[in-house]
């Protein structure tokens, strides 16, 4: 069991909160800005009418500009929040014609303000205040000179404006927050909704229940679902095999027990010693075969149920074909077979196995060619290949099998349709295992003009330390 | 031994003593008041704080309006609080930055038309009156509008040469504002001063000094007199007539703030909050002929009650931004410039 890592919807969540949070920030400086800019805007214009107004009463009756302050344009600039209102007016020749107030007006401003009318934010008396200032041309009958205007008034009215525009556009923002944090959770919660009944699904099946699941889920999962079934699916293949391996097994050992019983049940019928003699030869091979099927099924089934190859290490394995073909040829059984051995590669051909393994699966293979070929039959171990695979590969020149069962005959008691033996019929699925386990198959093919092959491929490796290549 | 003990009670007992009067005699904190508003007509008003606040000292300066000006506008010695009846003065100094803001109910419900900032409240309302003299009646008609004024100026120049008066525009606040204000409303205006100019007007600093002229048989008629003071002054004074004109009246209103450098700023807004408070308002309509701004309070002399008698043809000044005109000094120039051309423009030949 895995723990418990981190929540898909904590982290969707999570994920969220950061992209909304970051967007709202930027959304929020945004409104901050604009609410501003807004405010400034609808209230510049009243700084544009106040000093168009104080313009429009500028005047040059002797030669020096005059003016009598005209009483709205100081309505107009105080707004309806009643801002402290300034102005100030100089002459072109530098002189103040006339102002209210220190504003804090420079040479680089008055130069702006002389291409066009400016609008701008200064600090006077410590409280921020917006200036405009522009240049009045105005023509008197002694002197055309230009006069510098400016008018400015507080912020207040601009600052609660710009508030207020901007608590509607925050509040708009966390509405919408709120909804989409809903939906989410609604689109969330419906999402998850096939994971809950996958989940609900695989709880409620019984632990033999092999069947495919059958659920309505979207695309993305049903992927997941189609590798749960083919999961499923070898499930039920490999129960299926062991059923049939059981069936077969059970089989197997139940005809050398019945002929068991039925011999020593003749020969209870006899009196005579020469019967009972006869049976218990009888016996004692069937008993003999019994055993040895008993042990082979119980090899493979060990060897079925071994765990990943842990032993391994580098054998000569020249020398240990050639051990076990000496072995071999001193048996009684290879008396009527021709049993020969060609290493056609260089020696010593080092490869990582376990040796025993290595050494049961030639034994089955060689035992299986001696049970399947007529005697006088031909049997050769052979190793063959080049620098980085070697080929082990037994042959014999006997009747071979037919086509269709060539595939078959790794199977476990699957012996070719030959019931002429007394072959266990597991030797090829013991040593198919073993090949397995050496990240190998046993290749099973008929050799012309007649014969069979098995073979299977094995990597080289390096010789241990301290023997020679 | 017996000395040192004596020694050390009378330190004991001088460190009492001196703990006491700090902490209960009266004058714990001073309040200074400039004001452009007579000590005895308010003084109800001033009586009713003390006795309601025995601890703030009051130091009530009773000044001209052009003075009150410029001790607000002082950096060494601020006074707390400012009262004066030169309303464009006192908006220029709530504009200047002088104020600061009253945060209190009283301020909060003040009428809108009334105060300017939050800072700037008027707290009276007086109308702008004529006067004449009972016997200028045995000689014309006495004037009840400004036309029947300018119509007695014109007719009966030879009777009223000399003994016309009104408020100098120069000298007074007041009488700026009043002029200026008639000027804005209509350019009549001009064609009342010219005529008075060419009755040879006399031109006075305070309604006071104007009343005074008046008792004393100096003046027949005066022009732009504070209500408040004239009615005061007629009641004590029979042979003065005061006439609220009918066709349009000055209201003005005397107005009062919290200096921004307020020595005392606690008690300075005490203070003021009691100029708005119901009780100081009812004091200011029942004991002072200033009348009281607020509707809901009862007296003698309330606007409301002003409004009810004379009709709706009441004006009070405005406070707001267009004051401030007034006091450009280019448009003060330009003002008085146009005075004294109008006054001498009807100048009757020589003989």
């Amino acid at each position: 069991m895995m723990p418990p890592r981190t929540s898909l919807k904590r982290r969707l969540t999570l994920w969220l909160v950061v992209i909304v949070a970051g967007l709202g920030t930027l959304l929020l400086i945004e409104a901050y800005t604009s609410a501003r800019k807004a405010a400034d805007r609808a209230m510049d214009g009243q700084l544009e009418a106040a000093s168009l107004t104080i313009a429009e009463s500028l005047q040059w009756p002797e030669g020096n500009p005059t003016l009598e302050m005209p009483a709205s344009a100081l309505q107009i600039l105080a707004t309806r929040w009643q801002e402290r209102v300034f102005y100030w007016l100089q002459a072109d020749n530098g002189t103040t014609i006339t102002q209210n107030a220190d504003l804090p007006i420079t040479a680089a401003m008055q130069a702006d303000a002389r291409r066009q009318p400016v609008y701008l934010d200064a600090i006077h008396d410590g409280e921020p205040i917006r200036l405009s200032g522009r240049e009045v041309d105005s023509a008197g009958w002694d002197t055309q000179e230009p006069v510098q205007l400016w008018v400015g008034h507080t912020r207040h009215g601009r600052d609660l404006l710009a508030r207020e525009l901007f608590r509607k556009s925050a509040t708009r923002f966390a509405a919408m927050v709120l909804i989409t944090a809903a939906l989410v959770g609604i689109a969330m919660h419906t999402m998850l909704a096939p994971l809950r009944r996958l989940r609900q699904a695989l709880r409620e099946r019984r632990a033999e229940e092999n069947s495919p699941l059958m659920l309505d889920v979207p695309r993305e999962m049903q992927e997941l679902v189609e590798t749960l079934n083919r999961l499923f699916a070898d499930q039920r293949h490999h129960r299926d095999a062991l059923l049939r391996f059981i069936a077969d097994a059970s089989h197997q050992l139940k005809t050398p027990l019945a002929g068991l019983q039925s011999t020593s049940e003749l020969a209870l019928t006899s009196n005579e010693p020469g019967v009972w003699h006869q049976a218990l030869v009888t016996v004692h091979d069937s008993a003999g075969r019994t055993s040895r099927l008993a042990g082979q099924m119980l090899s493979l089934t060990r060897l079925q149920h071994l765990g990943p190859l842990h032993e391994r290490q580098p054998l000569a394995l020249d020398r240990l074909m050639r051990e076990i073909t000496v072995d071999w040829a001193d048996r009684q059984d290879s008396r009527d077979h021709d049993l020969g051995l060609a290493i056609e590669v260089p020696a010593p051909v080092w490869v990582e196995g376990e040796s025993w393994a290595l050494r049961e699966l030639l034994n089955n293979l060689i035992d299986n060619a001696f049970r399947y070929t007529p005697p006088g039959s031909e049997i050769t171990l052979a190793l063959r290949g080049d620098d980085a695979w070697v080929t082990l590969a037994i042959e014999d020149d006997g009747p071979g099998v037919d086509a269709e069962s060539l595939d078959r005959l790794t199977r476990p008691f699957e012996r070719g349709h030959r019931q002429d033996t007394h072959g266990s019929g597991l030797g090829l699925a013991i040593a198919d295992s073993i090949a397995g386990r050496h990240g190998s198959r046993l290749e099973v093919s008929n050799r012309a003009p007649r014969g069979l092959r098995v073979c299977l491929t094995l990597p080289r490796c390096q010789p241990p330390e301290g023997r020679a290549g | 031994m017996t000395r040192r003990l004596h020694f050390g009670l009378g330190l004991l007992l001088s460190l009492c003593l001196g703990a006491g009067s700090s902490g209960t005699a009266r004058g714990d904190e001073r309040l200074i008041i400039e004001a452009a508003l007579d000590r005895q007509i308010v003084e109800p008003v001033l009586a009713a704080f003390a006795a309601e606040n025995p601890r703030i000292d009051l130091d009530y300066r009773d000044r001209s309006t052009l003075e009150v000006d410029r001790r607000a506008r002082d950096p060494e010695s601020p006074p707390d609080v400012v009262i004066s009846s030169a309303m464009p003065w006192q908006l220029a100094l709530s504009n200047d930055g002088m104020a600061q803001p009253l945060d209190a109910p009283e301020a909060d419900q003040w009428p809108a038309w009334a105060k300017w900032r939050n800072e700037v409240f008027g707290f009276t309302f007086e109308p702008v009156v004529m006067a004449y003299r009972l016997e200028l009646a045995s000689h014309m008609p006495p004037p009840e509008t400004h036309r029947d004024l300018l119509d007695l100026l014109t007719r009966y120049r030879q009777w009223l040469d000399g003994r016309v008066v009104s408020y100098s525009p120069r000298k007074s606040g007041v009488g700026y504002t009043l002029f200026q204000q008639d000027a804005r409303y209509t350019p009549r205006a001009w064609d009342l001063i010219a005529a008075m100019g060419a009755a040879n007007v006399d031109l006075e600093a305070t309604t006071q000094r104007m009343l005074e002229g008046l008792s004393d048989g100096r003046y027949w008629l005066g022009y732009n007199l504070l209500g408040s003071y004239a009615m005061v002054w007629a009641q004590t004074h029979p042979d003065i007539i005061v006439q609220v004109p009918n066709d349009y009246s000055l209201v003005m209103m005397r107005m009062a703030f919290v200096h921004r450098d307020a020595p005392h700023p606690a008690a300075a807004k005490r203070f003021v909050s009691f100029l708005l408070s119901q009780r100081g308002q009812h004091i200011l309509a029942g004991q002072t002929p200033l009348f009281s701004v607020r509707d809901d309070v009862v007296g003698p002399y309330t606007a409301q009650r002003l409004r009810d008698q004379v009709g709706d043809h009441l004006y009070p000044i405005p406070i707001n931004a267009t004051l401030l005109a007034f006091v450009d000094p280019l448009r003060r120039q330009a003002f008085l410039r146009r005075w004294d051309r109008e006054l001498q423009i009807l100048e009757p030949p020589k003989p």
